[in-house]
């Protein structure tokens, strides 16, 4: 009876309790006691295999070519890609709009891009938040900094949620080849050879784009160049889609370049282009458009692949794994073993073997794709010598953009007299360009007074002040290209006109690039006719 | 004949030059009024009525100049670079000239030519300003109509270093706030021009010249330095500065000799233009003279226009009306007033920027009268003649006038608080808001107001502020830029509007700063774009930069739906169209008000607050109104009134009003700190009892872990004796080497290195810079070093950061980063030049840091800034440069990479870094660095400990506490401009991250939600809010900002400085943690050099207004809670006494022992929450941490020793 007893207080006492609680929160809010609300960021659901065909995905920022062919090269596994367009002022002017503020500019560029092209699904296309939200996802690269590359995802969020784009998916490309893995469950499949085709398209769109540039300044009709690589683009992106011989493609582009005509007796500077990645590689508003408009004034413009930016991740994971392999453990943790204590380590010589031998099958089909378009005496970079060259300036452990490599570039520019100017471009805001390797190059400068370095800095407006920087720059090596070249003339005693007659009885093919001896490619030109 | 045209930003010079000889036959140099066409085409005009005999075939032109790029082609004139044409000009003229500096209108320029030691050729090195550093000359033109000399005037002035105040010439908005200041201050013309000239002149040191020495013979180019003496006399005394700090021999020639200004300076890039014609090696082109160019500006210009133009600012003239009707400011009339009445009422006034605004109010509150005057440079001055047009308004009718009050609000307020002891002297924002809610309702979410140089953002929320946001330095300065937009062509502001509505396009600017929009302008001018069409171009911008720039909230809907729009830019029509509709495009339902006295609402606010005090306290502090008018005073700026209360010996003014009664009232302006505010010593020691007394009451940790981290405070134990037994480990490789590594500890003993090291080392002297992360890793690498012997005297860390730290040792950068890593430089030289007796040092230890230990869990990695990482990189290449000034010191620079984050690294690295240099084991520099951490550790504690007592403090007494959140080196009061100290002073103890108690089981309540919620593993991961977290610093940052918005009695303060781009990502972060707690939230984001103490101020006193309010809704929360029990109490034995009747009456009948047993089941239950009642303040209270036994044992004696 008792025990019925209690159970029946029991029970009422817990209706009573009910009743207070829902009491308690009433009074809660009329008192004003709620308790502080914490925020959290919504996470996004991830995207499946079974998306996989009613989704499509977004991704860019690379060069205009090299874009066309990595979507190409994925659609041939099955995927539905759109490639953004080059990132324009517009796009800027989103990113500032819906990005945090004092952000650098390739951030505003690429997050307003895409903001950019979502607007235009939803005003144009008519799409709903849901059929976009459902529909797309972007693919992009990511880190783990230092700089705020890494923190792109961040950025994307924010600006997604402040453009009322809540939920769409931002799927990073893990940037460490190094670990490459296969999730069954994920809509993109990691696999070797995803990355392949990745790697293959950023080669053969590097191959095309240091043709299209040596070929460009020295064609004799206007336009002839971008024509061709046209069609040589069209060719390649084929290729991917058919999943045919890309070598081949790269042969029967040969040909349609070789019917480019150019003049190469024509004495122009050649500007290395160097500097921030997304900087240096844009062929749009976020770098003024440069290497056009460096042609424009008369240069002819080298550029830096694509494909080097790949050899410095797979330097990067091989020194630092090299490094931690011969560390002994801390006194401390020491100190919590018996003497006679024996245990394998986790780090293993494989790691670095395997990496050299990506880094030599890189080099390897990138020389292919070089020797089957006619890219003649090319040699990609190595970002090992350029850190041995840079270290008494810059410690390779500071990572973080080009980390050491733009001070490395520019030593050995001016040591191997690889061109006339280094144009070094970084976009306004950026870390370890703007405000360190800068502030560094001024002691190369000091210490190698025959370079001619100029940094410039992109915000997107001012262009005419960058314009001008550069003529000023131009200025200078311009006469400097033009004295190669009639030193040259003179130690073959030829005048301008026999040069010509002698370069026209040779029939040289228009891919053929003349050996390097100067910076100036004309004056090579001259030193082979010898 | 060639021509030479230089087409600048502000004017056109032109040169005819004769080929044979370059003899200037004919020239001119005139201001273009942003017609450089047309302007042009005058000049042309008269070249060819000079030379009439000259067909137009035997002209050729060259043209340069940042203006020339358009007109090039027309003229058919050849395009020269500017640098280079003036390049060229000066190795023609001055062959022994190798230093060059030209100030423009908007650019500035060095040239440098330096011989190459191996060629023997003259290499020119060239630079050009920033973005950031433009207006030079414009600068100068506006400050110059802001002091109001005449030319007359300029051209006598003479340059006096003696009286020199601080401006920031870091770019030409910032400079314009720093003059506005002094010329409030009361400090005279003269001196305000030379400060400016000094600032620039030291900025272009600093900045422009890269880090490099101008080597005589220098010469100075441009308009300013020709026509400025003061400037010229400027620079002939900081660039021999130069040369003697560098240690660079010059003999005995004169300043005058060394530093030269050519006859027509003016000419040079013109002249060098032609000097290029001569020498040219590109394509001829052909003059096309005149007409050419006439017919370009009259169709050309137009093809020319950029396609991406945008709208106009109306589609119809009907919406024009529509709108007009709706939104025009409605005319005031100003009260009249029967002869022989006394008109009884309140002045409020506001000294804003630029002009001087003030308001007679009746007793009601309605508006009598309003005055209007622009800033004559001294605020009592402009208040006097003010006073008197109010006054003469109403005694003209026949009137008289009593006043009954006085407020005042704005920049001025604080000079007339003490001349004519005014009523109120209240902040600006809050004074907005008292005028808004008067004219718009109690119900406003968002008031924006709009001045000359400020914008201001205030958020509402049951007729409070709820939070604000201002304009920075690099936003500011929009109003002028309308004004000043009107002025250039010549247009009334008035009509500003008028002209703007009429144009069908507009070119898109690029919103930001005002000194980037008017680079734009001038672009656009020179693109073809009509005056209509930039007016609108530039009325679309503002809104732009009021919500993207500077209140970055990109759903503006979330702020509420009523807007009163107020400030004398709302004037402006053409402004209110572009609000109007950008607000109504983003929240469509929104209700858009202009203020009905919009260019007054300051002095409304401020009249009306005087009305409140006076009306409470019964009588007026106010002077009157005729001794107010017939004030005297005087104002004196010479070495009498300088500072000498410290090192820095700042300038100041004093203004001695005498007041009615004989007794002189000093204000005193100019100075630089607190110190600067009294005069004799006995002051000052009186002023630091009193900050003793409130630094006791309020504690600042911020100041307290800056100085304790560099303290020597942990003595280490010695040096363990040779033959010690220590572990260590065999490594080795199985399968010939490529296997996996295999380890084996074994037992060994500890290694010594020999007594002549050991002396050694306790002679050696050690510099680090107080920069940077040292303000985290100080203890370790003090501790590292004592551990080893280094006396703990010889470890010298530089000085805090100060402005004179950074005058004298910034100027070496090459690069211009976040203040912090500049300062790094200043510091790094501060150890080269030790002060004083000062020992100079053998080393100069300046870790490059790539990363740390964080007690944040769960992180991609614990990175540090790239910028920071780097800096003693750029440090070392800026002092091997041009020489190596660590050789000719003879000391030893270590800037080896340091990994915090990977304690086994770290010990290889510390001892392939200091091994030989101090000569000593591994063993031993292994057992260093555990001392080292032990340091660390020790800090940590002692700093948790007091932040402890803060936080119970807080919760006990129902309180605030302020947190600090920021880099650990914001802690230097140098580069937080020691904006803790401020609310120290107003009673608010301030927390530093590093203080925050890192106990689990003590953080455990305030993350329980998302703990329980899964959102979190533990209380260090932030992942739930940021996963992208490999930045250190960040990260920590992002996690007290949660550790804020879970503790309610912790409000936040959040610094940053200018370009910190690994604070970026995490300020919507914050923000979104900050709001959604409604945590009180400050943010001084874009730090700098220049400490902006206006901004400051308005930011400290406005927070303060809101710190009070949440105070007193924390008390009531208090009191509520109490409330809450006793209702839940009652309810509880209304419920009991319900469920007993209830039962009773089921019950009827049944063992009355049963009965009794449910009965007192019920009354337990009772006794329960009644003890809930007695309890609750006692609950309210901390709960001590469950702290682990070994933390709760540590010897915190240790600490302070």
């Amino acid at each position: 009876m008792q025990a019925q007893q209690s159970q029946v207080s029991t029970v009422s006492l817990e209706t009573i309790e009910a009743e207070l609680k829902a009491f308690e929160e009433k009074e809660r809010e009329r008192l004003g006691l709620d308790k502080p609300k914490q925020w959290r960021e919504e996470r996004v659901s991830d995207f499946t295999r079974s998306q996989r065909d009613s989704t499509t995905i977004l991704f860019g920022g690379l060069t205009v070519m090299q874009d066309k062919l990595i979507s190409s090269a994925l659609g041939a596994m099955g995927y539905t890609t759109q490639a953004l367009d080059c990132a324009d002022n517009d796009a800027l002017q989103l990113g500032k709009e819906y990005g945090n503020r004092a952000q650098c500019n390739p951030t505003y560029y690429t997050v307003g891009n895409l903001i950019k092209y979502l607007n235009h699904l939803r005003e144009e296309k008519g799409l709903s938040h849901q059929q976009i939200v459902d529909n797309y996802i972007l693919l992009t690269a990511g880190a783990c900094g230092p700089c705020r590359f890494g923190m792109y995802v961040t950025e994307y969020r924010k600006a997604l949620r402040d453009a009322g784009y809540e939920g769409f998916r931002v799927h990073l490309f893990q940037q460490s080849l190094g670990a490459i893995d296969s999730t069954e469950e994920s809509g993109l499949d990691y696999s070797f050879e995803f990355f392949r085709s990745v790697v293959r398209a950023v080669m053969a769109g590097d191959v095309l784009n240091l043709m299209g540039y040596r070929i460009r300044p020295y064609e004799v009709e206007a336009n002839a160049t971008d024509k061709a690589l046209d069609r040589c683009r069209d060719i390649v992106a084929e290729a991917f889609t058919r999943k045919k011989s890309v070598i081949k493609a790269m042969r029967r582009c040969r040909d349609i370049l070789n019917e480019v005509k150019v003049d190469r007796l024509q004495p122009k500077p050649k500007v290395s282009v160097i500097g921030e990645f997304y900087a240096m590689t844009t062929e749009g508003d976020a770098n003024y458009r440069l290497q056009r408009f460096l042609e424009s004034e008369g240069a002819e413009v080298d550029i830096q692949p694509v494909t080097n930016w790949l050899l410095y991740m797979l330097w990067e994971h091989r020194s630092d794994a090299l490094k931690m392999m011969k560390l002994k453990r801390t006194p401390d943790e020491l100190a919590q073993l018996q003497p006679g204590h024996s245990e394998k380590s986790g780090h293993s010589i494989l790691g670095p073997i395997v990496n050299r031998i990506a880094e030599a099958a890189i080099r390897y089909a990138f020389n292919r794709y070089a020797k089957a378009i006619g890219l003649e005496g090319y040699h990609l970079g190595d970002p090992a010598e350029l850190a041995r060259l840079s270290s008494d300036y810059y410690l390779d452990e500071v990572r973080g953009g080009e980390g050491h490599m733009e001070v490395g570039k520019l030593i050995y520019t001016v040591q191997k007299k690889k061109a006339h100017l280094v144009v070094s471009v970084k976009p306004f805001g950026c870390m370890p360009s703007s405000a360190v390797s800068d502030g560094v190059q001024t002691l190369v400068t000091a210490r190698y007074p025959q370079a001619n370095f100029l940094a410039i800095e992109t915000s997107g407006d001012g262009a005419v002040n960058v314009y001008s920087r550069v003529q000023m720059a131009l200025f200078k090596v311009r006469e400097k290209a033009r004295r190669e070249f009639d030193e040259a003339l003179a130690e073959g005693g030829l005048a301008l006109e026999e040069a010509r007659v002698r370069l026209n009885g040779k029939r040289a093919a228009t891919v053929h690039y003349p050996a390097h001896r100067e910076a100036c490619t004309a004056a090579n030109g001259i030193y082979e006719l010898l | 004949m060639l021509i030479g045209i230089d087409v600048g930003s502000t004017t056109v010079k032109c040169v005819v030059v004769e080929p044979e000889t370059l003899a200037i036959r004919w020239s001119r140099y005139e201001r273009h009024e942003t017609r450089q066409a047309e302007k042009l085409a005058e000049m042309l005009e008269s070249i060819h009525q000079a030379f009439p005999e000259q067909p137009l075939e035997s002209f050729s032109a060259f043209i340069t100049g940042s203006g020339a790029g358009p007109l090039a082609d027309p003229l058919g004139a050849r395009f020269v670079q500017e640098v280079n044409a003036v390049t060229l000009s000066v190795e023609k003229l001055h062959p022994d000239v190798n230093s060059v500096v030209e100030l423009g209108g908007q650019d500035a320029k060095v040239i440098l030519f330096k011989e190459n030691p191996e060629t023997g050729e003259r290499q020119v090195i060239t630079s050009m300003n920033d973005k950031c550093a433009s207006g030079t000359g414009a600068t100068i033109d506006k400050c110059v109509l802001k002091v109001g000399m005449n030319a007359e005037q300029l051209k006598a002035l003479e340059f006096d270093p003696g009286k020199l105040h601080h401006v920031a010439a870091k770019c030409g908005v910032f400079a314009e706030t720093d003059i506005v200041n002094l010329i409030k201050s009361g400090v005279p013309s003269g001196e305000v021009m030379n400060s400016l000239a000094d600032a620039i002149v030291m900025q272009n040191l600093s900045v422009l010249t890269r880090g490099n020495t101008l080597m005589p013979k220098v010469l100075l180019l441009g308009g300013p330095n020709t026509y400025l003496n003061f400037l010229q006399q400027a620079w002939r005394l900081r660039i021999p500065q130069t040369w003697a700090e560098r240690g660079y021999e010059v003999g005995d020639s004169s300043a005058e000799e060394l530093v030269i200004v050519p006859d027509n300076a003016q000419y040079y890039a013109a002249y060098g233009a032609v000097v290029f014609g001569v020498q040219d090696v590109g394509e001829a082109v052909e003059y096309r003279g005149l007409e050419s160019l006439r017919t370009f500006m009259q169709r050309g210009r137009q093809a020319r226009m950029s396609a991406g133009a945008g709208k106009g600012l109306v589609g119809s003239r009907e919406e024009l009306e529509a709108f007009r009707k709706h939104y025009a400011v409605p005319v005031f009339n100003a009260a009249r007033f029967e002869p022989g009445t006394v008109v009884r009422g309140y002045i409020g006034l506001d000294g804003g920027s630029t002009s001087s605004k003030a308001v007679l109010i009746d007793e009601q509150g309605e508006i009598l009268k309003k005055e209007y005057r622009l800033s004559q440079g001294n605020p009592i001055q402009d208040t006097k003649e003010i006073l008197a047009n109010i006054k003469n308004y109403v005694t003209e009718q026949g009137a008289s006038l009593e006043i009954l009050g006085f407020g005042a609000t704005g920049y001025a307020a604080d000079v007339l608080e003490k001349a004519i002891k005014v009523d109120a002297n209240i902040v600006e924002t809050v004074a907005h808001m008292m005028s808004a809610q008067k004219y718009c309702g109690d119900d406003i979410d968002v008031i924006c107001d709009i001045g000359g140089q400020d914008i201001k953002v205030l958020f509402l929320q049951h007729g409070q502020v709820k939070s604000f946001r201002l304009s920075n330095q690099c936003s500011a300065g929009n109003g002028m830029l309308l004004q000043a937009m009107a002025a250039q062509f010549g247009v009334d502001v008035k009509d500003y509007a008028e002209v703007a509505f009429n144009a069908d396009l507009s070119p898109r600017f690029s919103y930001g700063c005002a000194v980037f929009l008017d680079t734009d302008r001038v672009n656009f001018q020179k693109e073809g774009f009509s005056k209509e069409e930039l007016f609108a171009g530039l009325a679309q911008v503002l809104p732009k930069n009021v919500w993207q720039y500077v209140v970055q909230i990109p759903r503006m809907a979330e702020l509420g739906r009523k807007y009163v729009l107020q400030g004398g830019t709302q004037y402006n029509l053409a402004a209110v169209k572009a609000q109007v509709d950008y607000i109504h495009e983003r929240v469509p339902n929104a209700e858009v008000r202009v203020h009905p006295h919009t260019g007054e609402a300051g002095a409304i606010g401020a009249a009306l607050e005087a009305k409140r005090v006076v009306e409470r306290r019964g009588h007026s502090s106010f002077i009157g109104l005729d001794e107010a008018i017939d004030l005297h005073y005087t104002t004196r700026t010479d070495e009498s009134t300088r500072c000498t209360f410290c090192e820095n010996n700042c300038s100041r003014t004093f203004i001695d009003t005498t007041l009615p009664d004989g007794e002189v009232s000093r204000y005193i302006a100019g100075f630089a700190c607190e110190k600067g505010t009294v005069e004799s010593k006995e002051a000052v020691v009186e002023l630091g009892k009193e900050r003793k007394r409130l630094k006791g009451l309020y504690p600042n940790l911020v100041d307290y872990e800056a100085n304790l981290v560099f303290r020597h405070f942990y003595k280490v134990p010695p040096l363990p004796e040779a033959g010690t037994p220590v572990r260590d480990e065999r490594l080795s490789r199985g399968l010939f080497g490529l296997g996996a590594m295999r380890r084996k500890v074994y037992e060994r003993p500890f290694e010594r290195s020999d007594e002549t090291a050991a002396e050694r080392r306790g002679k050696l002297r050690v510099g680090i810079p107080r920069v940077l992360n040292s303000y985290t890793i100080a203890p370790f690498m003090r501790s590292y070093l004592e551990a080893l012997g280094v006396d703990r005297r010889n470890i010298l860390f530089s000085d805090q950061t100060s402005e004179e730290l950074f005058q004298e040792g910034g100027k070496y950068g090459s690069v211009d980063p976040c203040f912090p890593s500049k300062a790094a430089l200043a510091h790094v030289h501060s150890l080269l030049h030790p002060k004083g007796n000062r020992k100079p040092v053998d080393y100069i230890w300046f870790p490059t840091l790539v990363d740390l230990p964080s007690f944040v869990d769960h992180t991609m990695a614990n990175k540090t800034c790239p910028v920071v990482a780097g800096t003693p990189m750029v440090a070392q290449a800026a002092f091997t440069k041009e020489k190596n000034f660590f050789a000719e010191a003879g000391v030893e620079y270590l800037h080896d990479p340091l990994h915090f984050d990977n304690p086994a690294r770290l010990l290889q690295q510390l001892h392939q870094m200091w091994g030989e240099h101090l000569g000593i084991t591994r063993d031993e520099s292994d057992w260093a660095a555990t001392q080292g951490w032990e340091a660390m550790r020790l800090v940590d504690e002692a700093l948790q400990e007091r932040g402890l007592e803060i936080l119970n403090k807080a919760e006990k007494e129902n309180d605030v506490a302020l947190l600090m959140i920021g880099r650990p080196y914001h802690n230097d009061p140098g580069l937080n401009h020691e904006i803790l100290e401020e609310f120290q002073t107003l009673g608010y103890p301030v927390l530093s991250i590093r203080s925050i108690p890192k106990d689990a089981a003590y953080l455990r309540r305030f993350f329980k939600e998302p703990l329980e919620e899964g959102s979190i593993e533990d209380v260090f991961d932030i992942r739930d809010v940021w996963p992208e977290n490999y930045s250190v610093n960040s990260t920590q940052k992002v996690w007290a900002a949660k550790f804020a918005a879970a503790h309610k009695h912790v409000a936040v303060l959040d610094l940053s400085s200018f370009k910190c781009g690994h604070d970026a990502p995490t300020y919507g972060i914050i923000d979104k943690v900050i709001a959604t707690s409604k945590t009180p939230y400050l943010a001084m984001h874009d730090l700098d050099a220049n400490k902006p103490s206006g901004s400051i101020n308005i930011r400290v006193k406005t927070y303060a207004y809101s710190l009070n309010l949440y105070r007193e809704h924390l008390s009531d929360q208090g009191d509520n809670l109490s409330e809450l029990e006793r209702s839940i109490h009652a309810k509880r034995c209304e419920l009991v006494e319900k469920h007993l009747a209830e039962l009773a009456e089921r019950h009827k009948g049944e063992d009355a022992a049963s009965w009794a047993s449910v009965e007192n089941a019920y009354h337990a239950y009772l006794d329960k929450g009644a003890e809930a009642v007695v309890k609750v303040d006692f609950e309210r209270k901390p709960q001590p941490a469950e702290r682990p036994e070994e933390d709760a044992r540590h010897d915190s004696r240790k600490v302070g020793e």
